[in-house]
């Protein structure tokens, strides 16, 4: 069992795509800040309404009917797929395929948040977000959707330059694989730490006065030396 | 040896860097040249030159291709990072639903939520005997016993019913105070929420969307009961007949629509809990459109028709008559032998 919480979703393509479910606390904070923005609106409505009687008073509770049923509907089926809370906190709605969320999905999830309040503050939604994997409330069960943080964590980024250097001895692909992932995260990490990780490996890289072929002699310390093996590994000689 | 990250990446990033330009002109709005129109006979192939959308379909099976030969050959983090983002960009892109048309819409209305709610009937008849059943009972004992109403409804409210539609009822039906418009808003607030909680209480295994049905028409039947042993009838009834034809439909279908979430809980059949749910809502979902859209209407006849006091009785009970065979025509009649539910909108079985 994986400690992530990420799932993934097949295409039809036959590729995995990697989704991140958002848990109750991210999505707590999206609704307290859509229901803000559904009262100011409706504060101001409101306030402009109520200097006119009868038609006004209708209006006002038109108003509250769509911001309280409409407004997530409306917002999850925009480009975007998320209320403007869910946006500020980087979440999106989409269904657990991996997909765009349905009309007839987003609908329903919105709906069913009656059953999720049940029976007081949310209890039943809160329940089953905190008992799945995968984070979703009645509605989202129901519905098949999925609330998700729309953007990917980026840990490794593009591997630092540096004179390529042949390993000490043919690697397997696990050897490789650590080796190139420790060289992507190489540029958040310090130097030092780097060269601790690195003196793990030092089996497999090249002693510091061994360089056959090359001009200078290879740095001294372990944490160069892998970023010159990465390098290396990535077909650069 | 197979090709090193450095020439993967230096051969294919062209293609990257169009399908992340094509990505970004659709989410500005602005879709890139029309596609050439392929000529009779001519297959799309990758020397076809294309444009705009099919390019982009085609980009995108390209870069599918590369994740799946770059997480084979575990090439670096970020290279299949990059992929990874882009494919999941342009997945959503390509498999979005374009269907948000009034097609759709038309299909709906026309063929999808009649069949929807013909193919609930057995929860409909359940639903309908427990509302119906429930009127029965506490008009027929308040009828006998005027006193019952005030065991289902406290003293102040049957004061407040007695206002709206006694004796000393004003020109408006129906309502204390307030005109067409403020009712208009408060009966959709008041009508929707019942409907809703009716829908999702059926999560309760069913029995929620029972008892919330019961518990309206206790109401209903008390209250009606009541007024009638007043001599209320006429006003009372010539006030509901006409609304209720939507209103009493609508509560009915919810409650059975829930009633359905319920039972897919109970009896998954060869399901398991969660597919037999998904399925279910999937199947409801018509019906909860068609039973929104009637509670809309009901609250538009009940605020602007229903109160009118200068309305004879006699047509007010023509026309409700009239909306009563509306209903029962559509949900019974409309679109049968059209073949679009459920392969169509039920998705997949």
């Amino acid at each position: 069992m994986t400690l992530d919480t990420t799932l993934l979703a097949e295409t039809p393509e036959g590729i995995a795509i990697l989704l991140r479910p958002a848990g109750a606390v991210p999505r707590t904070l999206a609704y307290a800040l859509d229901w803000f923005i559904r009262f100011i609106a409706f504060a101001i409505v409101a306030g402009v309404l109520s200097s006119v009687k009868g038609v006004g008073v209708g209006l006002m509770l038109i108003v509250y009917f769509g911001l309280e049923w409409l407004y997530p509907i409306v917002f999850e089926l925009l480009p975007g797929s998320a209320t403007p809370g869910k946006r500020a906190l980087g979440l999106q709605v989409m269904m657990d395929t991996g997909l765009p969320v349905t009309p007839s999905a987003a609908v329903t999830r919105n709906l069913l948040r009656v059953a999720d309040f049940m029976p007081v503050a949310f209890a039943f939604g809160l329940l089953a977000m905190l008992l799945r994997r995968d984070f979703k409330r009645l509605g989202d069960i129901v519905a098949g959707t999925l609330v998700v943080h729309a953007e990917q964590v980026r840990l490794a980024g593009a591997l630092p330059q540096a004179e390529p250097l042949a390993p000490r001895m043919p690697l397997t692909r696990a050897q490789q694989v650590a080796i190139l992932h420790l060289a992507g995260r190489a540029r958040r990490l310090t130097s030092e730490r780097v060269d601790e990780l690195a003196a793990l490996a030092e089996t497999a890289l090249p002693p510091p006065d061994y360089a056959p072929g090359r001009a200078s002699p290879p740095p001294i310390r372990p944490g160069p030396r892998l970023l010159a093996v990465a390098q290396w590994l990535m077909g650069q000689r | 040896m197979s090709m090193t990250p450095r020439q993967f990446e230096a051969r294919y990033e062209p293609l990257w860097v169009e399908l992340e330009r094509g990505l970004d002109a659709l989410d500005k709005g602005k879709p890139g040249k029309k596609a050439r129109k392929l000529k009779a006979g001519e297959f799309q192939t990758e020397a076809t030159p294309v444009a705009g959308a099919a390019r982009i379909a085609q980009l995108y099976r390209q870069c599918c291709e590369h994740l799946a030969l770059a997480r084979e050959r575990a090439y670096p983090v970020h290279l299949v990072a990059r992929l990874e983002t882009l494919t999941a960009r342009a997945h959503q892109r390509i498999y979005r639903r374009h269907d948000f048309g009034l097609g759709s819409l038309r299909d709906l209305i026309l063929y999808d939520a009649p069949a929807a709610v013909r193919a609930l009937r057995w929860h409909l008849l359940v639903v309908v005997l427990v509302f119906v059943l429930a009127i029965l009972v506490v008009g027929v004992a308040t009828w006998f016993d005027p006193h019952f109403v005030l065991t289902v409804v406290d003293a102040k409210s049957v004061r407040m019913f007695d206002g709206m539609y006694g004796q000393e009822a004003g020109e408006h039906l129906g309502r204390t105070s307030g005109d067409d418009w403020q009712m208009f808003g408060f009966y959709i607030m008041h009508n929707v929420g019942i409907s809703f909680q009716c829908f999702a209480a059926g999560l309760m295994l069913g029995i929620g969307s029972l008892v919330m049905v019961g518990y309206n028409g206790l109401l209903f039947g008390a209250i009606a009961g009541f007024l009638v042993t007043r001599g209320d009838s006429e006003r009372f009834f010539s006030f509901v007949v006409t609304h209720s034809a939507f209103e009493l439909t609508a509560i009915v279908l919810s409650g059975a629509a829930g009633l359905k979430l319920g039972h897919a809980v109970l009896a998954p059949g060869r399901l398991t809990r969660t597919q037999a749910l998904m399925r279910a809502a999937r199947e409801t979902s018509p019906v909860v459109f068609c039973f929104f859209v009637m509670l809309i209407i009901a609250a538009a006849i009940e605020a602007f028709w229903s109160s009118a006091g200068w309305i004879a009785p006699g047509v007010k009970y023509g026309v409700g008559a009239c909306c009563w065979a509306l209903v029962f025509a559509y949900l019974g009649l409309q679109g049968r032998g059209h073949a679009a539910f459920p392969a169509g909108a039920g998705g997949a079985r």
